[in-house]
């Protein structure tokens, strides 16, 4: 897999802070994208490049808080750091539960800014990651026949071929042809790998 | 002596009489030149009835054509004075007309000096005596004519052209007192020149034997005349006690209303004041003794100011009010109506002490400066959030910029385009965030009214820049619709400003609670009554019934605030002349508008 260049988005009505971040951003070295309104983002968004987004918080029509929502439903794992003029706790709180990754006041100092989005950019690298993991797990459970799935369900339980042959009426030798049959179509070594496997493929992605 | 000698001297005396009569009120009251006149006339008339008594006593021809002679000199007199007394008195009869008649008159009198034995006879040759019942005998003469006694008789005419002018534009002034006046002084006038008339032609073509009778027609005149002036002199009396009571009762009301009067002559510089204006002016003991010494009482500052309105008033008439202060100690303001007469040359004042009023009235207006100072500063309170952010954002982009410049000098080769820019844009920004500042200092600043002549759509603007943000946080989507071109108003920048903020914030209070569409419409347009700003909102709208309410101080909907945005405003709209009211709207949408005057000010 290359390791791509990292996107850092902006979005501000403001074009003089729009032109300030954007420099800020290039003097690091970053690849900066600025947008002056959320429908100018939403129209050259691409999920899967890995990058953040710098967010102002109140702009007319959709705002900051809307936009993140809209990245949210879409599930996007973009990290999105807020920047207000004008911070009040109950804003604040929301946002964060949102899950936005740092929340901050402006005029914001160019070391905690650059820190913030360096966080953003891990954190999106390896949320891409798992995502990139649990489709390969959701990938390798896909081959599994309705039986099969049956099988591998009453063994992540723990149960035994004789168990599991009695709870589905068939005999143990069966059980043996499926759960070898699971092992080839899931490449999982031991029961341990296909349990962690399992587990994997179940989760949200979120961390 | 015979009767007529009796009659002629008894005719003489009385004219005397009447005359020094009026001289003597003359000598009184020097500016009614008609009793002057009338002492001219009636002296002449006493002179013409002495020479008329010595003609009938002429025992020779020579003796006749003497007196005859000297009797024109006070005749002529007696005419110009009578031409006079029409004029100045009744204020009838033409100038040129009168101009005429006198300057025939001197002809005559002249020619009557230097041709002939009189302006009548060339030669005189005999005397013939009448003798009358009773025994009064009297001289008529015969003789050649002086050829210039067609002048003479010319003379006479123009004078009778004149008064019966006179009458007629007398009569044509209609009123009660010229009517009378034409038909007593006119119509006898006429009639007793017309007797004159009548008896020289009679006396010289129609052989009349009678008495030359010119002293007593003009004495009936005379008498006439004195009815009117005696009239006149009589209301003059009434209305001296009628002005004595007046005066008692102006007096007594000044004491009561606490009115300082006082007047003055300038002919004779003399000033009368009551004991109140002697208070007032600081002058307990007398009035003052010239202008000079009233000037002295006021305050050095406002000197020139009643001077020249004294002056003016004096010259032009009419009337004027002042405000001054006096040198007392405390300082007091005194309010004046001085009225002039110009014909007289006096001045008159009503003067009021108004210290008390002044301060009540400046305390009451430096309370409202503050009220007004007070509210805009608590409005500005409420937008305190967005307007750190309009600071902020500026901020922002000035850091970003300057650390980015850093990064880009620290680099090996430093972009120095992006440097270039970047402080270009620093030195922008810092530009706009000191306007920000400069605006609000503005709006807070504690200053003096200031009336200058403003755009009404740039407050607009300015407004609506300086509370964007707070829009946008409320989310509230702003429409205007400026008229293009508005003719400039004089008024307040800061207060209108600050009447657009209070409007536009209760616009977003309105709209708190509507979950989407809030929606704020400003609008500019010319009006008959001058220039209409309104602010609609899409809230929840104003019962019929608060209409008018809303206005009054401390009628407030919202849980914060003390009700008094709208009451100030409605206080600093009216201050400017204008109106401001709130229009229906009854369950959704309020619209309020207010009209400024062009050229409107406090």
């Amino acid at each position: 897999m290359s390791t791509p260049q990292p996107v850092v988005h902006a979005v501000d009505d403001d074009p003089s802070v729009l032109r300030g971040l954007e420099r800020l951003l290039r003097s690091a070295g970053y690849t900066p994208r600025v947008y002056s309104s959320a429908e100018a983002f939403f129209a050259e968004h691409d999920p899967e490049v890995l990058g953040c987004l710098i967010l102002d918080l109140a702009m007319p029509g959709c705002d900051g808080m809307q936009l993140q929502q809209r990245l949210v439903d879409s599930g996007s794992v973009l990290p999105v750091i807020f920047l207000t003029g004008r911070g009040d706790v109950p804003t604040t709180v929301r946002a964060m539960k949102n899950g936005a990754v740092d929340f901050h006041t402006k005029p914001v100092d160019d070391h905690e800014l650059l820190a913030a989005v360096e966080r953003a950019i891990e954190r999106c690298r390896q949320d891409q990651q798992q995502r990139r993991v649990r489709a390969d797990c959701v990938a390798r459970l896909a081959g599994l026949t309705a039986r099969e799935r049956e099988v591998f369900q009453h063994l992540l339980a723990g149960m035994r071929n004789k168990q599991i042959a009695a709870a589905l009426g068939t005999v143990e030798k069966t059980v043996k042809v499926h759960r070898a049959r699971i092992m080839e179509k899931t490449r999982a070594s031991s029961l341990a790998e296909l349990v962690q496997l399992a587990e994997r493929a179940k989760s949200t992605g979120k961390a | 002596m015979s009767w007529l000698d009796v009659a002629w001297v008894a005719l003489a005396a009385s004219s005397a009489t009447l005359g020094l009569l009026n001289l003597y009120i003359w000598l009184s009251r020097r500016s009614e030149l008609a009793h002057l006149l009338f002492f001219a006339m009636t002296g002449a008339i006493a002179a013409v009835a002495a020479f008329e008594l010595d003609m009938m006593h002429a025992a020779t021809a020579a003796q006749y054509a003497e007196a005859l002679r000297w009797a024109h000199v006070p005749l002529a007199l007696a005419v110009m004075a009578m031409v006079g007394f029409v004029r100045s008195y009744f204020r009838a009869g033409r100038l040129w007309l009168a101009m005429a008649v006198c300057i025939v008159r001197a002809v005559v009198v002249v020619l009557d000096l230097t041709t002939g034995e009189n302006i009548n006879f060339a030669h005189i040759a005999t005397i013939e005596r009448v003798v009358l019942p009773g025994g009064a005998g009297f001289a008529v003469p015969a003789g050649t004519l002086n050829p210039w006694w067609t002048l003479a008789q010319l003379g006479n005419a123009l004078l009778l052209a004149f008064l019966v002018d006179a009458s007629i534009t007398l009569w044509r002034r209609g009123d009660a007192v010229a009517r009378r006046r034409s038909w007593l002084v006119g119509g006898g006038l006429v009639f007793c020149v017309l007797c004159v008339l009548a008896l020289a032609l009679g006396t010289f073509f129609g052989g009349l034997r009678l008495p030359t009778v010119v002293a007593p027609s003009f004495l009936a005149v005379a008498l006439a005349m004195g009815t009117e002036l005696g009239a006149d002199t009589l209301r003059a009396a009434q209305l001296s006690r009628d002005l004595r009571d007046s005066k008692h009762l102006s007096e007594l009301s000044a004491q009561v209303a606490q009115l300082a009067l006082w007047s003055w002559d300038a002919a004779t510089s003399q000033f009368w004041m009551n004991s109140i204006a002697r208070g007032l002016f600081g002058l307990p003991d007398q009035p003052p003794r010239s202008l000079g010494e009233f000037l002295e009482r006021i305050d050095v500052e406002d000197r020139g100011g009643v001077s020249a309105a004294i002056a003016a008033t004096l010259s032009r008439g009419g009337s004027a009010d002042l405000e001054f202060r006096v040198t007392q100690s405390p300082t007091r303001w005194i309010a004046t109506r001085i009225e002039a007469e110009v014909q007289y040359a006096r001045v008159r004042g009503i003067s009021m002490d108004i210290s008390d009023r002044r301060r009540v009235t400046r305390e009451l207006m430096q309370k409202r400066e503050e009220l007004t100072h007070l509210s805009r500063v608590a409005a500005l309170g409420e937008l305190a959030g967005s307007l750190a952010h309009e600071i902020n954002q500026p901020l922002m982009a000035i850091l970003s910029n300057a650390q980015a410049a850093q990064r880009f000098m620290a680099a090996p080769d430093p972009a120095l385009d992006d440097v270039r820019a970047a402080i270009a844009d620093i030195v922008e920004d810092d530009r706009r965030a000191g306007a920000v500042i400069q605006r609000l200092r503005a709006m807070l600043r504690k200053g003096e009214i200031q009336h200058a002549p403003l755009d009404i759509n740039d407050v607009v603007t300015e407004v609506l820049r300086l509370m964007r943000s707070e829009l946008t946080s409320r989310g509230v989507v702003v429409g205007t619709e400026l008229a293009p071109v508005l003719a400039p108003l004089l008024g307040d920048r800061i207060q209108l400003q600050q009447v657009l903020v209070n409007l536009v914030m209760n616009a977003c209070d309105a709209m708190q609670d509507s979950t989407d569409n809030r929606r704020l419409d400003v609008r500019t347009r010319a009006t008959h009554e001058g220039v209409e700003v309104s602010i609609g909102d899409s809230g929840r709208g104003i019962p019929a019934t608060d209409l008018e309410r809303i206005f009054e101080p401390f009628v407030t909907g919202k849980e914060h605030g003390l009700g008094l945005g709208l009451s100030v405003c409605r206080t600093i709209v009216n201050a400017h002349g204008g109106r401001l009211w709130a229009d229906g709207g009854a369950t959704a949408g309020a619209t309020l508008r207010f009209v400024l005057p062009q050229g409107a000010r406090a």
